[in-house]
């Protein structure tokens, strides 16, 4: 009998052949049920959904849920999330504030900030310093005599040559005193500057406790200190000191690592935004946006840059006008800095080029070829190299002032090459100054291949890898009839058929980002510290900010499909269901106890049928919940939105 | 007792042995050792400072623009060791030594790429990818493998590391492994009806990128599970080490390792680079020397070559360290190598000879190092590997 159910099984597995997903176009005219739309809108204009999202949604109506996503600013904000964001002080920074909060300018070591020798005015009275500038030998010796001995040393240092004369014993004694004198200055400037040695900070019982003492003990001793002693104590303490003690581990990276502290709190953020946000559309937004828009963390100081530029180059404008948000990435530092415009100088034709560089010295294209490549046109958009020079002329003498201390945008006229420039059939008259790259920024924005290439990149996001032509097509439309209105662009395509069919069913797979995100969102797991987690999100190979190349992280599936990847997400899942992942808890006494209720709870709709027979027919009846759970997750359904 | 649960597995074995077994599994074992050729990339991520690796210390320019880090002269205290006269390794490198005169190590010194990028990050894709001044989603080496078949081993394609890197990204299969032992399914419970999910599913990306991983993870653990010790007196250093002896391991298992990767970083020395460099040469030439040592034989099948993004300034800066900058010295490795002699085209350290007046050129491009060993070695056409590039010269760096 066993044998029969088993080849039924087998049978029946081989009959629903009709659901494969993603397949032929004509399935973008067959629309969804209603139970799996919505789903489906929960997987694409949020980060999957958490437990009750599906009924939520359900019970307000699919179309109404959308049109709530598509006005961030009227969602009223899930507490969880202010509660998260309210202790990363550096979220609410400019980027100025960011470098004097967390890496002020070390202090120079320099003879003219070391404190000067106190002038011999001041170690003696009007009297002696006249005996001792204008008296005898006798006279001189006998006001040094009456000197106390705590102003000794420093009045000896003091006294000069004149003063000196015929009193070669006490000469030995002045030539003494000012190299201790000196030897004293160094001192209190190298004490600055290095390291402080544990041994100088602690007593020899505190530092037993650092090595010895339980998490309280440590803690404790840790949190008695004053600020300023325990910022040092935390530079110097190596890492075991700390462990168990994650908001100490904090601590020390921000007196550490400036910068990676920085970057840490923003990754904070958009973890947390990600998983407990309310505004979800708004966040998958972002997220597709800083993609697009792409800067790398770890070139130089741009771990610095990258807080602003999300809060004001790229937030606020994701469901407004391209052409603004295209404005604010182009004047913002870090852009300038990672696609390297603010070296960018017009070409010198006072310099002849050498053998071994042929390009003109000063002009840097790397903007201006990515700005067509990437960031409007597309690669096919109809761009020549001229049209490269020409864009990167415009925009020389956008730079930044003063990089390292303040960075902001800085328009340098002396970068700027004045001369006449075409662009894409434009002409750009001679004599323009920073109008000239405004006047770029424009032509790019209105250019039929940018409604084309964004439209199309948003359909990749939200429809499928390769989404169908006559959506794409509506979509640039209305971008072209609205002069570029994100928010018409989004609706025009989540509100289409194509959207809503079984084409775009589980058409795409998770990238790692949203795999990850969509387990924890699943599993309802409260995260208090996001460290762990962005760390696994780097290893499977997506870590945040962390893209080198300008293109981003690709939007299809055929970046993420290496194998490498599914062992991977295979052993995330384990782990984060098993309450493995520090900071991230797991309700395990909350998860479902069978493989039909966790298919139904973390699946819903999505999943498959050999799935559920799997999960239904005690092959895994021997498995605990979090195993259970762990299976789900990392089943191939749940690799599909 | 016959449960439901083991009847299901072992009719799936039964499944499995009557249909659908790994053809290269059964077509390894009838190979044995089988003299498949196998190329190991190794990429020294930094910007190596290649001129006090291979020193050419017979110019006396050298020593009067590097006062305080030159490698001194052989013979000289912590002098360097002399290869023909011209040339000497820098003195960490005892063991390279021993392979330049058992005639197995050959260098290539001023090689690299066209592009004038000092950019770590760009500079290293352009070189992973093989297209310098271009990026791609995929690196020269999954190129060089042949398009994937029923029978290709899952492990055909390996990066010794936690990432793929780029140069093993694309459409043919590779995989990174970290540990050998943490390549498993760490939760063991959920293993087989994981690997029964993704087998049974109707979604075909996701059904074959499951078989590759449940098949490199059941290949892997025959590896693991049998027990292993490097070859007499061979001893791997440091991290780089274990990267490599992971890569020996594999190759010695005979599980169809063609191409392989490992990458060592921290060589960016832009001050105090005398004591780091060091460093960094005892832990590279060694594990070098070991990997060599531990193969044995099989050297005769395995090509190991080296690279580095760009190299360094030929002045000194002020901190006792060196820039970024331009040529560098590639090392090939391998029973077949033409070894014992430097290859390419000395440009020489005259301030007219360098790169922008301060690196030292570029006369060898580094597509016609591994061209010539992706063709030569692996039996593949130069032009799918580096599309858009016509190999410019003939270097003879393998043996007939």
């Amino acid at each position: 009998m066993r044998r029969l159910g088993f080849v039924l099984g087998v049978a029946a597995l081989t009959v629903a052949a009709g659901s494969v997903p993603g397949a032929a176009t004509g399935r973008f005219d067959q629309k969804l049920s209603k139970d799996k739309q919505v789903l489906h809108v929960l997987n694409r204009l949020a980060f999957g959904p958490r437990p009750g999202d599906v009924d939520r949604v359900r019970r307000l109506g699919v179309e109404k849920w959308i049109r709530q996503q598509l006005q961030p600013q009227l969602i009223a904000e899930d507490p969880v999330v202010n509660a998260r964001l309210k202790p990363l002080a550096s979220l609410q920074l400019a980027t100025w504030q960011i470098y004097e909060t967390y890496q002020p300018p070390a202090p120079p070591v320099l003879a003219s900030v070391v404190p000067p020798a106190r002038p011999l005015e001041r170690l003696v009275s009007a009297e002696q310093f006249q005996k001792l500038s204008t008296g005898s030998a006798e006279e001189r010796l006998a006001v040094i005599g009456a000197i106390p001995s705590e102003n000794l040393g420093p009045v000896l240092a003091a006294l000069t040559p004149k003063m000196l004369e015929g009193l070669p014993e006490t000469q030995k004694l002045a030539d003494k005193a000012r190299q201790t004198e000196m030897a004293r200055q160094q001192l209190v400037v190298r004490s600055g500057v290095s390291v402080t040695s544990l041994n100088n900070l602690l007593t020899a019982e505190q530092r037993r406790v650092t090595q010895q003492g339980s998490v309280e003990e440590r803690r404790a001793l840790l949190m008695s200190l004053d600020a300023p002693t325990r910022k040092q104590v935390l530079r110097a303490l190596p890492p075991p000191a700390l462990s168990g003690i994650p908001e100490l581990q904090r601590e020390a990276l921000a007196a550490r690592q400036p910068q990676v502290f920085v970057n840490q709190e923003l990754i904070d953020s958009r973890v947390y935004r990600a998983l407990y946000s309310n505004r979800q559309l708004e966040e998958v937004l972002v997220d597709f946006w800083l993609n697009h828009f792409n800067v790398f963390n770890g070139k130089g100081p741009a771990r610095m840059l990258l807080t602003s530029y999300e809060r004001d180059a790229i937030r606020p404008f994701v469901l407004g006008r391209f052409r603004d948000l295209l404005l604010a990435t182009a004047r913002h530092p870090a852009m300038l800095f990672y696609l390297d415009n603010w070296q960018s100088q017009a070409p010198r034709d006072d310099i002849p080029p050498s053998p071994n560089n042929p390009r003109r010295p000063g002009l840097n294209e790397n903007y201006g070829r990515e700005l067509m490549e990437l960031h409007t046109l597309g690669v096919d958009g109809g761009y020549t190299q001229d049209d490269v020079i020409a864009v990167a002329r415009a925009f020389t003498g956008w730079t930044i002032y003063d990089p390292n201390r303040i960075a902001e945008f800085q328009f340098n006229p002396a970068f700027h090459d004045r001369k006449e420039k075409r662009v894409l059939g434009h002409t750009i008259p001679a004599g323009g100054g920073e109008q000239d790259g405004i006047q770029v920024i424009d032509i790019l924005a209105r250019h039929p291949s940018t409604a084309r290439f964004i439209s199309r990149k948003l359909a990749q996001r939200f429809v499928a890898d390769d989404p169908p032509p006559s959506l794409v097509d509506r979509m640039a439309k209305t971008f072209t009839a609205t002069g570029g209105d994100l928010r018409s662009v989004m609706e025009t395509m989540l509100t289409s058929r194509e959207f809503m069919s079984e084409g775009a069913w589980q058409a795409k797979l998770k990238s790692p980002l949203e795999m990850v995100l969509s387990s924890v969102r699943a599993l309802g797991a409260d995260v208090t510290d996001t460290t762990a987690l962005a760390q696994r999100i780097a290893e499977l190979g997506q870590p945040l900010y962390g893209k080198a190349e300008p293109t981003g992280y690709s939007t299809t599936a055929d970046a993420w499909e290496s194998s490498a990847g599914f062992l991977g997400r295979i052993n995330f899942a384990g782990a984060l269901a098993a309450g493995k992942i520090e900071g991230v808890k797991v309700d395990e006494a909350g998860l479902p106890n069978t493989g039909e209720a966790a298919a139904r709870r973390l699946l819903g709709a999505a999943v498959s049928p050999a799935t559920r027979s799997r999960l239904e027919n005690g092959a895994s009846q021997s498995l605990s919940p979090a195993s259970l759970a762990a299976v789900v997750i990392a089943s191939p359904d749940f690799q599909r939105r | 007792m016959l449960t439901r649960r083991s009847f299901l597995r072992t009719s799936a074995i039964a499944l499995g042995a009557a249909g659908a077994a790994p053809t290269w599994l059964l077509r390894t074992a009838a190979q044995g050792k089988s003299g498949r050729k196998v190329l190991v990339a190794i990429f020294q991520r930094g910007a190596a400072d290649g001129l006090n690796v291979v020193v050419p210390f017979f110019e006396p320019r050298y020593y009067q623009v590097r006062p305080s880090i030159a490698i001194p002269q052989p013979g000289k205290p912590n002098g360097g060791l002399d290869l023909d006269g011209r040339f000497a390794l820098h003195p960490a490198l005892q063991p390279l030594k021993t392979l330049w005169d058992s005639r197995q190590l050959a260098i290539v010194h001023a090689a690299g790429s066209p592009d004038a990028s000092r950019s770590h990050f760009d500079a290293q894709d352009f070189m992973e990818c093989g297209t310098p001044g271009l990026k791609r989603e995929d690196g020269w080496l999954n190129r060089a493998l042949t398009p994937v078949a029923p029978d290709s081993s899952p492990v055909r394609a390996i990066a010794s590391g936690t990432q793929l890197p780029k140069t093993l990204q694309g459409s043919r299969g590779a995989i990174a492994v970290d540990s050998l032992p943490r390549f498993q399914v760490a939760d063991k419970s959920t293993a087989d009806v994981l690997e029964h999910l993704y087998s049974s599913s109707l979604d075909g990306q996701l059904k074959a990128q499951g078989k590759a991983t449940f098949d490199a993870i059941k290949l892997i653990e025959s590896v693991r599970t049998r027990p292993y010790t490097p070859a007499a007196g061979v001893q791997y250093a440091g991290e780089f080490g274990q990267r490599l002896q992971q890569i020996a391991r594999l190759i010695k298992a005979d599980v169809g390792v063609e191409v392989a990767f490992a990458d060592i970083g921290g060589w960016d020395h832009h001050s105090n680079e005398t004591g780091q460099l060091t460093n960094q040469l005892r832990q590279f030439g060694s594990s070098l020397a070991a990997f060599t040592q531990d193969l044995g034989d099989r050297m005769e099948d395995v090509v190991i070559v080296t690279m580095s993004e760009f190299g360094r300034t030929v002045n000194e800066n002020g901190n006792a360290g060196t820039d970024h900058g331009h040529g560098n010295v590639m090392m090939v490795v391998g029973g077949g190598v033409r070894g014992g002699r430097i290859y390419g085209e000395w440009p020489g350290l005259e301030p007219e000879q360098l790169f922008e007046r301060r690196d030292l050129a570029v006369t060898t491009d580094f597509r016609d190092v591994l061209g010539e060993l992706v063709s030569g070695h692996l039996g593949q056409t130069v032009t799918q590997v580096f599309p858009g590039y016509t190999p410019r010269m003939s270097l003879g760096l393998l043996n007939a």
